[in-house]
């Protein structure tokens, strides 16, 4: 075997490792009810926002706090907290994904994504990344 | 009976569909003419010319045709056109001209068009320069552009299969069955477009993505002749222009990259240049692996050696790019993407992966054919050569790129999994991590050896002067690294290696390009560009590592480079409320809220902020600016901002703020109605106002008497506990039987007040005041600092000249 060969090997190998090692940082789309079987565990939960119940912003508290109920996939309603700013246009948004992690009751959201229905066309407006 | 439509413009339409048939038609023409000419070359030479002509006035009327694609669209555009979907879609009356181009690129259509364009002058240039090879690169190329071109056709077959999509389709055409096109009027209701995206109404993205698609381009070129090459079976005349072609793909991709990097850090509030975002990596990636390619094709014209692996490369980087493309463009991403594209639906999905697919083949087939045949060396590569190290270096290269493929693709084979184990695998969490952790060890690897592999030599090198050289610039590098690592506090380990790696890069590339090159201008390319990669690398380090949100009320910094503290990541805290004329510390400053302004020029909203940073012993100010950063307030009738960054340069680190959030003027307070007769007293927060009295005598600009008209102000004189500080003279008027009412504001009090209604009978009248409360008035900020971020740019900029130096010596060759 030539020298070339076996660094290509050794490199190769080193790569899975480290591919594969790193599969751990992957992570799931999960519902509400999943993810409160894995409390404190970063996630991902896509869900519709739940207009019957109320949103709250204020700046004035805190600039850093948004809350608001949202559905997720198998219709369980739940109680989100945002560490950031209320994301533009979501009160229009047809679906939502989340990042976070259940604590307590809530879900503790780290970044939001939209999905929102233009007049016209379907866009993907992206808003707020808490992290 | 077909309704005759009034008002319609439909010859641009109809001449650019011709093009793009032609467009089509031409480069189907001109590669089956090179096929031919191709096949004919050694057994009838004559034929083959003939052909060999046919070929090349195919492709030129195949690059005429999309000129003229080009002129159509941009004349449909330009004269707002909007009967045609595109122009509607994309663009507005109030567009301002200089932005006109950017709807080129806001659609799908309009960026296949640029492609094809680009695609067609690099074949223009490759048709002039290539002599031996022109038949078989232009069948490639032209075989290329007839996919890329079909991509425009917007044919239907039957109801359901379409392919391709035309940038001419008429408005009434895309949204058929819709009552307005009924009327054969319709053009009179369609008054204006549906307007470029905010985001989009910038300068960077005026000069972003032509360069990114001429970097696309630049792709296709060496992909050709390595294709010709194995279809020739002649292994030998592609080498030199396939080396000019990767140096001038990887200058200009390059760039491409990295100004939708300073476009993001200038103009979106992503709070970065690079987040490791699905579409980011999607064009780094094809550049990896051209980087790679082009340093295999060196080793192979100076040894050899690596001949299939450079093919594999070269092949690869192109084949990436439409992969690219599929990923960007398809909707794949769908909910990983921070970037604003939209799916084109079902047919472009099937069109891409159909294209896609025939190159795939095409390159495992050409290279099946050859296998056997191509040229390899058996004895072994010395462990001191240089073509040893630039393998590994390469071989590196494909690999983070396969890994950040595979992390950047997990939309597209995350289904498998799911029906494998029933998991619905997400992407990290924390994506920037996760790259991170992995990618700094490429970095290191790569760092070194682009320093390492000029001090060696090809076949065999002197091992005395080689590590006499190591040793000289690996101490000062050590010493360099310590400075920085010590002063910028930089801890975590793996990035302390790769400082020391970036400081070897940076050292070892000077003493090469002054000591051993002696500053020879024919010999720097290499030098220089990878000084500029050590440099970038060490800017990307430092800019990121000590990254730092300065608006946290507070404690505890985030930094998700390197330090994976989830736990503090989670709980970020970055958004600070500024209230107007009241400062706020941020980090060493102070911050203060002065107002916002917008002007009839520019549909922005700015909001001026105002810096001080005070010397704590001293008190004394030393330093004050004032940042303007800028939002789109609504846009295109949606609700909230659309904000874009401002920030304060200096030559060490940048101030970089945005206004995150903000309470539009119609929700500040509200009014209250009072009654009044002439004398009374209205209070108000700051004081109170007096009513003097009506007067017939109007004279306001935003009031023009008209005949019949009757008008009246109501004159208010403004009291503060110190005396009389202004009147406010808000005005009723009837015109034309209806009564209207004219605002009037006390802009320094905020007080506004309107004349609603005038009451005779009671000689009083009805007067709506409000103030609003300072509270009322503040904005939401963000503020980061990023440390050396001007390395990065530099760091680039030096890159590219680097490889522009190799380029310009390769070509005076």
């Amino acid at each position: 075997m030539k020298k070339t060969h076996i660094v290509l090997l050794v490199l190769v190998a080193a790569a899975v490792c480290i591919i594969v090692s790193k599969f751990g940082d992957f992570s799931t789309y999960e519902t509400f009810a999943s993810a409160s079987k894995q409390p404190g565990k970063a996630l991902h939960v896509i869900g519709y926002l739940e207009k019957s119940k109320a949103m709250d912003y204020d700046p004035l508290k805190d600039p850093n706090h948004f809350t608001f109920y949202a559905k997720d996939k198998s219709g369980n309603v739940n109680k989100v907290i945002f560490n950031g700013e209320k994301p533009r246009d979501i009160e229009k948004s047809e679906q939502i994904v989340m990042k976070g992690y259940i604590e307590g009751d809530a879900f503790h959201c780290t970044g939001i994504q939209m999905k929102c229905p233009s007049k016209y066309k379907k866009d993907q407006v992206v808003v707020g990344n808490a992290s | 009976m077909d309704t005759q439509f009034i008002g319609e413009h439909l010859w641009p339409g109809r001449l650019g569909h011709f093009f793009v048939i032609t467009t089509f038609v031409g480069a189907l023409f001109s590669a089956f003419s090179y096929w031919r000419a191709a096949k004919t070359e050694k057994t009838d030479a004559y034929n083959s010319h003939s052909w060999q002509l046919l070929g090349r006035n195919g492709f030129v009327l195949h690059a005429a045709s999309i000129i003229g694609i080009f002129f159509a669209l941009y004349y449909v555009i330009a004269n707002h056109l909007f009967e045609y979907h595109y122009a509607w879609e994309h663009s507005s009356l109030a567009l301002r001209s200089k932005y006109l181009l950017s709807c080129f690129w806001e659609g799908s259509e309009g960026s296949f068009m640029l492609w094809t364009l680009w695609n067609s002058i690099l074949g223009l240039i490759v048709m002039s320069t290539s002599k031996t090879m022109e038949t078989r690169t232009m069948a490639i190329i032209s075989m290329v552009q007839a996919c890329l071109a079909s991509m425009l056709l917007g044919f239907y077959f039957g109801p359901d299969v379409k392919v391709g999509s035309t940038p001419f389709m008429l408005l009434r055409d895309s949204m058929q069955g819709a009552p307005i096109f009924q009327s054969a009027n319709y053009m009179n209701f369609i008054k204006d477009g549906n307007g470029l995206n905010p985001l989009l109404q910038n300068y960077w993205m005026v000069i972003h993505p032509p360069v990114l698609f001429l970097g696309f381009s630049s792709t296709l070129i060496p992909f050709a002749y390595c294709m010709a090459a194995l279809w020739k079976g002649d292994y030998e005349s592609f080498v030199k222009p396939t080396i000019r072609w990767s140096l001038f793909s990887g200058a200009v991709l390059g760039t491409g990259i990295m100004m939708g990097g300073a476009w993001a850090y200038e103009s979106l509030n992503f709070g970065g240049y690079w987040a490791w975002d699905p579409v980011e990596n999607a064009s780094l990636v094809p550049w990896l692996i051209m980087v790679a390619g082009l340093h295999t094709l060196l080793v192979y014209k100076a040894t050899k050696r690596s001949l299939i692996i450079t093919f594999t490369l070269l092949l690869l980087s192109h084949v990436m790019i439409w992969y690219s493309t599929f990923l960007t463009r398809t909707g794949v991403l769908g909910k990983t993407s921070v970037h604003a594209f939209t799916g084109e639906g079902s047919a472009l999905y099937w069109h891409l992966i159909v294209v896609l697919g025939l190159l795939v083949v095409a390159c495992i087939a050409f290279m099946a054919a050859r296998w056997k045949g191509l040229p390899r060396i058996k004895t072994e590569e010395a462990t001191s050569s240089r073509e040893f190290w630039m393998f590994i270096g390469s071989i590196v290269l494909l690999l983070s790129s396969i890994q950040i493929s595979i992390t950047t693709s997990i939309p597209v084979w995350s289904p498998l999994v799911k029906w494998m184990t029933g998991k619905d695998v997400a992407p990290p969490v924390d994506p920037i991590a996760h790259y991170n952790n992995i990618q700094v060890w490429v970095a290191i690897i790569i760092a070194l050896l682009s320093a390492t592999i000029l001090f060696l030599k090809f076949k065999q090198s002197d091992a005395k002067t080689v590590l006499k050289r190591f040793g000289i610039t690996g101490g000062i590098a050590l010493l360099l690294a310590l400075f920085i690592g010590i002063t910028q506090e930089i801890r975590a380990w793996q990035y302390a290696l790769l400082l020391f790696s970036c400081s070897y890069a940076i050292v070892a590339n000077l003493y090469y390009a002054f000591v051993v090159q002696k500053g020879r201008l024919k010999q720097l390319g290499p030098s220089v560009a990878h000084l500029g990669f050590g440099m970038l690398l060490l800017g990307i380090l430092l800019s990121s590592y000590n990254k730092q949100v300065i608006s946290v009320n507070t404690l505890g910094v985030i930094i998700p480079f390197g330090k994976s503290d989830a736990e503090n990541a989670k709980e970020s805290r970055d958004n600070v409320v500024l209230f107007h004329n009241t400062a706020v510390a941020l980090g060493d400053y102070y911050a203060t809220y002065r107002g916002d302004s917008t002007s009839k020029s520019d549909p922005r909203t700015f909001f001026r902020v105002d810096y001080q940073r005070i010397d704590s012993a001293t008190k004394k100010v030393e330093e004050s600016f004032t940042l303007y950063p800028d939002a789109f307030v609504n846009p295109k009738g949606q609700e909230g901002l659309i904000s874009s960054p401002a920030s304060k340069h200096y030559w060490n680190k940048d101030i970089f703020t945005y206004v995150t959030s903000y309470l539009m003027p119609k929700d500040k307070g509200s009014f209250i109605d009072h009654t009044v007769k002439e004398g009374d007293t209205i209070f108000v927060g700051s004081g109170y106002l007096v009513f003097r009295g009506f007067n017939r005598d109007v004279k306001d600009p935003r009031y023009t008497p008209q005949e019949g008209d009757v008008a009246v102000t109501a004159d208010l004189a403004y009291y503060d506990m110190k005396g009389q500080k202004g009147m406010l003279r808000p005005i009723y008027y009837i015109h034309d039987k209806y009564d209207n009412q004219i605002t009037d504001t006390l802009q320094k009090e905020g007080i506004m007040a309107r004349l609603e209604k005038i009451l005779p009978e009671q000689k009083s009248a009805l007067i709506q005041v409000k103030q609003s409360k300072p509270t009322d008035d503040y904005i939401v900020l963000k503020a980061l600092l990023f440390p050396y971020i001007n390395l990065v740019w530099l760091g680039v900029i030096v890159m590219v000249i680097g490889f522009l130096i190799s380029l310009r010596n390769r070509l005076a060759n």
